[in-house]
């Protein structure tokens, strides 16, 4: 059931598909200008490359739904066997999914590009799933604001929504990062220098995993309430 | 033999859209009740804005009732499982840009459905709505017309028992008007339930055996199709041999003149027609169009009625 409406996102992914794919192309191009005196540039772009995903994921799970409603097409979905929570497990998995492979492209080239310029390439990995889980976390939140908000303010209640916790770990205690741990998880990403090996924390991965849980018990208990009253014309 | 459940069933269902901004609050239903039995064909009338889309989106759960309830195939709106024996047609249906046999195969499958018969079925509407040379086609490339008949195409895939379309001519040339009417006079002789709303009377009349008609969201109308067409005021009096000019507002086709005149004065006239010499061919009462029902409709704003004749 779940795989049918994931398959159906990921179906309606192929555009957005495409402009990571760009993206990608972009970590390519770092390497065709292989030359060992640009590796701290190729590791700040591998990092920013990498840090996009959590704002797709955001503007993947904020506006799925709005976009269904949009073109009407949510109506012959939710006209078949498919609760409301199965349609939004779906739209989770569908959102993770797509971060997913970019993830795992940009492992690939990362480790690629990375370990040809010389930096130890085990924590890419690792990285990487920091970076699936903050983006299925943020994506869920995303998708929970959009169940009652426009994809604009939903965008902007996610950001604010994950943008606390980092200004407040900024600014009060470290610890406050952990609140809602997408910050924690790309700061992780961003922090990370690729010269020591550093240590492998899956505390915040975790503690995303059950926070995504939360979030889409909430998304499901407000979209199972929610009219989905489509355009009329 | 225990009661059959009807097939979909209104009670007192109310539906306010609100706005968020300002305090306008819409009323599209109000206070709805029908009761569709299992086993026929349900017309589903009104002029645009009745609330007609309305009514179905609530039974099929996309929306919530103000106030109010009801049941589709015995169980309340909304529920998942019970749709798996309802195929639903929206208005300007909206599908996925895909292949159609895999877009129903991909419909069906959330219905549960899988298998080799997914493919089997998906060929079998396909073919039941014509669009078995489109089957390899991207669904997004489609005319409006091709639409809707994939459209119905999905809806037909899990076999439904309830069919529920929502004006499902309303972008068909008359020849897919007929395959869709001779696709539905099928599916009752299968024993099935079919819900359909239209704003055009002349699909209704050919195929529906029962008639509601709504109006500003209120039950106006509900009765066999035939009786709903009848005027019980007026007869036709069609007679030869008389003067078109003898007889206020008659008009001649044919070579016959008919008359319309209120039943109450229809014996006065037809001896008139014999006292200047005329012969009467047929009296029949008035068969009324659907914009002349509307009309009465919109005029007197009783409260719900039903036709005694049921
Ligand atoms: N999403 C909506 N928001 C606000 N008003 C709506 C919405 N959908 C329908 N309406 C209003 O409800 C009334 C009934 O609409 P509808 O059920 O679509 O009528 P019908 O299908 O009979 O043409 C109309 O006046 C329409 O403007
Ligand atoms: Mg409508």
């Amino acid at each position: 059931m779940l795989l049918i409406a994931f398959n159906f996102v990921r179906e309606q992914r192929w555009p957005i598909f495409v402009l990571l794919l760009w993206v990608l192309l972009l970590a390519f191009l770092g390497l065709v200008a292989d030359i060992p005196r640009m590796r701290e540039d190729l590791l700040f772009l591998f990092k920013q490359v990498a840090v996009y995903v959590v704002a797709f994921s955001i503007f993947f799970g904020g506006s799925a739904i709005y976009n269904e409603r949009k073109s009407r097409r949510i109506l012959a979905v939710l006209s078949k066997a498919v609760r409301r929570e199965q349609y939004l497990s779906g739209l989770v998995l569908g959102v993770t999914t797509a971060c997913g492979i970019y993830c795992f492209a940009l492992g690939l080239t990362g480790s690629w590009t990375l370990g040809a310029a010389g930096f130890p390439i085990s924590r890419v990995w690792f990285l990487m799933v920091c970076l699936v889980a903050a983006c299925m976390l943020a994506g869920t939140v995303a998708l929970m604001f959009s169940t009652f908000l426009n994809p604009f303010l939903a965008a902007g209640a996610t950001a604010l929504m994950l943008g606390v916790p980092w200004i407040a770990s900024q600014t009060v205690a470290a610890r406050w990062a952990y609140v809602i741990p997408v910050s924690a998880l790309t700061t992780t990403v961003l922090n990370s220098t690729f010269n020591v090996p550093g240590n492998t924390e899956w505390f915040p991965v975790c503690l995303a995993v059950l926070e995504t849980a939360v979030f889409w018990v909430i998304a499901a208990k407000i979209f199972s309430r929610v009219d989905i009253a489509v355009a009329v014309e | 033999m225990t009661e059959m459940p009807a097939a979909l069933e209104f009670d007192s269902v109310s539906k306010e859209y609100r706005s968020v901004f300002s305090r306008q609050c819409l009323r599209a239903l109000d206070g709805f009740d029908l009761r569709v039995e299992a086993g026929e064909i349900f017309g589903f009338l009104g002029p645009n804005g009745a609330g007609k889309s309305t009514a179905i989106h609530i039974a099929m759960g996309f929306m919530r009732p103000t106030s109010g309830q009801g049941h589709m195939l015995g169980r309340p709106f909304g529920d998942a499982w019970t749709r798996r024996h309802v195929g639903f047609l929206a208005e300007n249906v909206a599908l996925y840009h895909r292949r159609v046999d895999r877009l129903l195969c991909f419909y069906g499958a959330l219905n549960r459905m899988g298998g080799t018969r997914l493919g089997e079925r998906a060929r079998e509407v396909l073919q039941m709505v014509g669009l078995q040379d489109q089957a390899k086609r991207n669904a997004g490339k489609f005319s409006r017309g091709m639409l809707q008949r994939a459209g119905l195409a999905q809806a037909l895939m899990n076999d439904p028992k309830l069919l529920i379309l929502d004006e499902p001519t309303s972008a068909l040339d008359p020849l897919a008007r007929v395959m869709v009417r001779e696709l539905i006079r099928s599916a009752r002789e299968a024993g099935k339930t079919i819900f359909l709303s239209s704003h055009l009377l002349s699909e209704v009349e050919l195929i529906c055996d029962r008639v509601a008609v709504l109006h500003r969201g209120k039950l106006v109308r509900l009765g066999r199709t035939a009786d709903l067409l009848q005027s019980t005021e007026q007869t036709e009096i069609v007679t030869r041999g008389v003067a078109l000019q003898d007889f206020a507002g008659a008009v001649t086709h044919d070579g016959v003149v008919s008359i319309t005149v209120p039943i109450s004065t229809q014996r006065g006239v037809m001896q008139r027609v014999w006292e200047l010499g005329g012969e009467i061919v047929s009296v029949n009462p008035v068969r009324r169009s659907l914009e002349q029902v509307f009309l009465e409709v919109t005029a007197d704003s009783q409260p719900p009625q039903t036709d005694g004749r049921l």
